[in-house]
């Protein structure tokens, strides 16, 4: 990611809108060329200071017409952010003690000498040379190398390409804006409980409601509520590269521009950026793929079998069944897949397995799945839950696991 | 929620988590506003203040003077919430101290920068035998009484904010903008302590202090203070020349830029330098203009590093240190660069802003005993930095800001064991802006007591 002061924008002062600068291969492929040449830069600048590197990624760039100083900076951090630099601080800072210590019973250090207790530069440096057992331009080189703008390139980015630099650059640039953002709106159709999941770890609060075949969530911080506040910025920014792996989906952005007004920002994916996350699983565990494929196989009519389709909330809690069975008739059964377990972890999803079941959807049916009959610690916590229960096995199939889940009165199931 | 409680907090109805949401700063108020309505309080937040009563034994706090003692009682009597302005080197430090030893409460100490964390850290070991939490420099130690930077505290606030019946804002006018008025409204601390050498002069910056802290409640100016608790002091100016290919160079960059204004006042007969900024950054609309802007601010930039890195201010340097050899001698720089420069040079340590805390405290340590005979710095030491021993600061370039020449020379000024005057050297380069700057500089009432005093 970048600094805001790095980020550039334009603003629609008529339309109140932000659009964040992007870098288009066709358009901007003299930048193309010129991402080369700055990855050529650090590819070739091993050992060399941070401050030199930047100094000639601003002569790569310095001589396209219309490029602002901000973008050179953000190429620079880019670049940094993909390299290594020597860290030794502690090294240097230990470096320094000693030199220092040996110099300052020789201070004042003087061009010329004058009165007896002065000493002159080249003795002082010979003398430290002599004791450091290192030349000076050693000594002067090393003094500061903790500095970051001294700091020497360690790793350079090997297999960064020219077009995946722009499309950081594209990124950043984006993500930059989001700082600033005070609140920012999403609409996802497929994988809604993955970008819950993500605004979650980011920090954020959601409100989430239906809106045709997909959801639109609110997103912002608990101050946000008080008055528009930038704090959750960094959280929106984050939130971002895992929003580009979903297929579906629009973001619209509150952002507070200058003189303290409100611009929108709108990214889709037909701003075609991307990023480098890995895109969320088809299935999170081996288990559900299993219940998943024996579904295919003996599909029962009516019912349309689907998966992270449905979203329960409550409050600022989320919980999505691994599956929802939706009969034409509207009916629905939530599917709960229980394979690898904790005491600990079964004891939460009991839990919210018991707000959800008892607080949602008063007509959804419940059903849980298990890969083997459980033990009696297990079968004590899924008894007090007092949910229809199946054991996946050869014996049933989808029929039977829809009878399990509608059937009346339950309080465990048969097949327990 | 009543209408009355209503008028008096800014609170509001929270439909997300279905319920009421005010700022933590309001809780003291609300919580009574709501016992006089007769309403039941279950306080989640008693139980996270676990230390509310503390005992913290003064072990060795020094005697309050008489202006201190009046400074305490004034925050005691007004209601626990206010800020006290003293001059820097008159024992804010002190003052704010036997505050939290009378207070026997959790307490949270913000400062500006790291230094003075360290600072605090050690100031409240020696008053009262208690090691302080640290959060922030990489450190995240909660205590139940700790210090922490205002940057820290923005971050960490809505975790650690209902930890605090104390906060203590040392330098308070850091207390602006959004982002760092977080750390005091995401604090449930009750009582509330600002201190400062200077008050905002802009009323809107007063009134968000007065709201997040609270309104003045004792008030002592630099001219009170001075003779009284301020060492005594004189300052020296002393103009350097550029030598010829420096002169040479700086009126080659004095003409690019020339060139370019004039070439902008053709177009527009109002156009300002500081517009210039502007042109660079929009490269977009006309790309020709931004490249000759960018040209002008780096011939700009060039022409202000020969005045402040002018090879005259190192001889002067020489001849300081030659005349104050024995004595410590602190140098003040305007950049980083400088800093490095004048350490490379003379070979004395310099104390710079990427400084870890243990390097920063042997430096500061080491100067302090004597072991370091000079100490250069840039802004990292521009506040609140104990260095009482200091009788020699030496002051090259910076920029024109009241505040900082208040702090700085307050640095010095404080009082010492021995008395002895201090001097003070402003090293500026002549036939240029520094010296404007510097006069500049002067026009405030910490420079016109010394001159009264100079001139006596």
């Amino acid at each position: 990611m970048i600094r805001s002061e790095h980020n550039i924008v334009s603003y629609d002062f008529v339309k109140r809108e932000v659009t964040p600068d992007r870098l288009m291969r066709v358009r901007d492929a003299v930048y193309l060329e010129a991402a080369q040449q700055c990855i050529e830069v650090y590819r070739q600048g091993v050992g060399r200071v941070r401050q030199e590197l930047h100094h000639d990624v601003e002569d790569c760039l310095g001589s396209i017409a219309g490029c602002p100083p901000r973008r050179i900076a953000a190429f620079c951090k880019l670049l940094d952010d993909a390299s290594e630099f020597a860290q030794s601080a502690r090294k240097a800072a230990a470096f320094r003690k000693r030199v220092f210590e040996l110099s300052s019973p020789l201070h004042p250090v003087v061009q010329h000498r004058e009165g007896i207790f002065e000493h002159e530069q080249q003795a002082v440096r010979q003398h430290l040379a002599t004791e450091l057992k290192l030349t000076w331009e050693q000594i002067e080189d090393r003094l500061f190398d903790d500095v970051i703008e001294l700091q020497k390139l360690k790793q350079c980015p090997d297999a960064l390409s020219p077009e995946l630099f722009l499309a950081r650059y594209n990124l950043a640039q984006t993500q930059a804006v989001l700082y600033r953002a005070t609140r920012v709106r999403v609409d996802v159709f497929a994988h809604a409980p993955y970008v819950i999941r993500q605004a979650k770890l980011a920090g954020l609060m959601h409100r989430v409601t239906r809106r045709g075949q997909g959801y639109r969530m609110i997103l912002d911080g608990p101050a946000s509520s008080l008055r528009e506040t930038t704090r959750y910025g960094v959280g929106y920014a984050k939130l971002l590269p895992a929003l580009l792996t979903c297929s579906d989906w629009l973001l619209m952005a509150e952002v507070l521009g200058p003189q303290n007004q409100t611009f929108s920002m709108k990214v889709s994916p037909e701003d075609r950026l991307s990023s480098e996350t890995t895109p969320p699983t088809e299935f999170d565990s081996e288990l559900e793929q299993k219940v998943a494929d024996r579904w295919h196989r003996d599909p029962v009519a009516d019912w349309r079998w689907e998966r992270d389709r449905e979203f329960l909330v409550q409050n600022q809690e989320v919980f999505t069944p691994d599956f929802t069975l939706t009969h034409v008739d509207g009916t629905k059964i939530y599917i709960e897949v229980v394979g690898y377990w904790t005491p600990e972890y079964l004891q939460e999803k009991q839990q919210r397995l018991a707000w959800f079941s008892t607080t949602g959807n008063e007509s959804a049916r419940w059903l849980l799945m298990l890969d083997r009959p459980p033990n009696e610690t297990k079968n004590a916590l899924l008894q007090s839950l007092r949910l229809p229960t199946v054991v996946i096995s050869k014996g049933n199939g989808p029929e039977q696991w829809i009878r399990t889940a509608l059937a009346k009165e339950q309080s465990g199931s048969e097949s327990l | 929620m009543s209408q009355r409680i209503r008028s008096r907090i800014e609170i509001i109805e929270d439909p997300r988590q279905d319920c009421w949401l005010c700022d933590a700063m309001h809780a003291e108020p609300l919580r009574r506003l709501l016992r006089e309505e007769s309403v039941e309080v279950a306080d989640a937040i008693e139980s996270g203040l676990a230390e509310s009563s503390l005992a913290i034994q003064a072990k060795r706090l020094p005697r309050l003077r008489e202006d201190q003692q009046s400074a305490v009682e004034a925050f005691e009597e007004g209601g626990r919430r206010g800020l006290i302005v003293m001059p820097t080197g008159t024992g804010k430090t002190v003052v704010a101290l036997s505050i939290v030893a009378r207070a026997q409460t959790s307490t949270l100490v913000v400062v500006p920068v790291r230094d003075l964390m360290y600072q605090w850290h050690a100031k409240i070991l020696e008053a009262f035998g208690i090691d302080a939490g640290l959060i922030g420099d990489g450190v995240h130690r909660v205590s139940p009484i700790s210090v922490t930077t205002y940057d820290s505290a923005a971050i960490h606030m809505p975790r650690i904010g209902d930890r605090f019946n104390l906060i203590v804002f040392d330098e308070v006018h850091h207390l602006a903008g959004p982002w760092r008025s977080d750390a005091a409204r995401m604090s449930v601390a009750s009582a509330r302590l600002g201190l400062t050498a200077t008050l905002p002069t802009n009323t809107e910056k007063l009134t968000q202090l007065n709201l997040l802290v609270g309104k003045t409640l004792y008030q002592q100016s630099i001219d009170e203070a001075s003779g009284k608790t301020l060492a005594d002091y004189s300052i020296r100016r002393i103009a350097v020349h550029m030598d010829e290919s420096e002169t040479q160079a700086y009126r080659g960059y004095g003409k690019t830029i020339q060139q370019f204004v004039s070439k902008c006042r053709e177009d527009n007969p109002k156009f300002q330098w500081d517009e210039t900024y502007k042109l660079v950054a929009d490269a977009k609309s006309n790309p020709q203009l931004a490249m000759a802007a960018g040209m002008a601010l780096k011939a700009f930039r060039a022409k202000r590093k020969i005045e402040e890195q002018t090879r005259a201010k190192f001889r002067v340097l020489e001849d300081l240190f030659r005349l104050h050899a024995g004595s410590p001698v602190l140098v003040f720089t305007g950049s980083n660069v400088m800093a490095r420069q004048i350490s490379i040079r003379f070979l004395v340590p310099c104390l710079l802003s990427h400084c870890a805390k243990r390097e920063r405290q042997d430096l500061l340590e080491g100067f302090g005993s004597g072991r370091y005979p000079v100490l250069v710095a840039n802004r990292v030491l521009d506040e609140g930095v104990d260095l009482p021993m200091v009788k020699v600061a030496i002051v090259l370039g910076g920029m024109a800001s009241t505040r900082q020449a208040i702090q700085r020379l307050g640095r010095v000024l404080r009082r010492s064991p021995s008395g002895e005057a201090a001097q003070f050297y402003e090293i500026v380069t002549d036939d240029s802006n520094e010296v404007q700057r510097s006069r500049d500089r002067r026009r405030n009432a910490a420079y016109k007591v010394s001159k009264r005093r100079s001139d006596s």
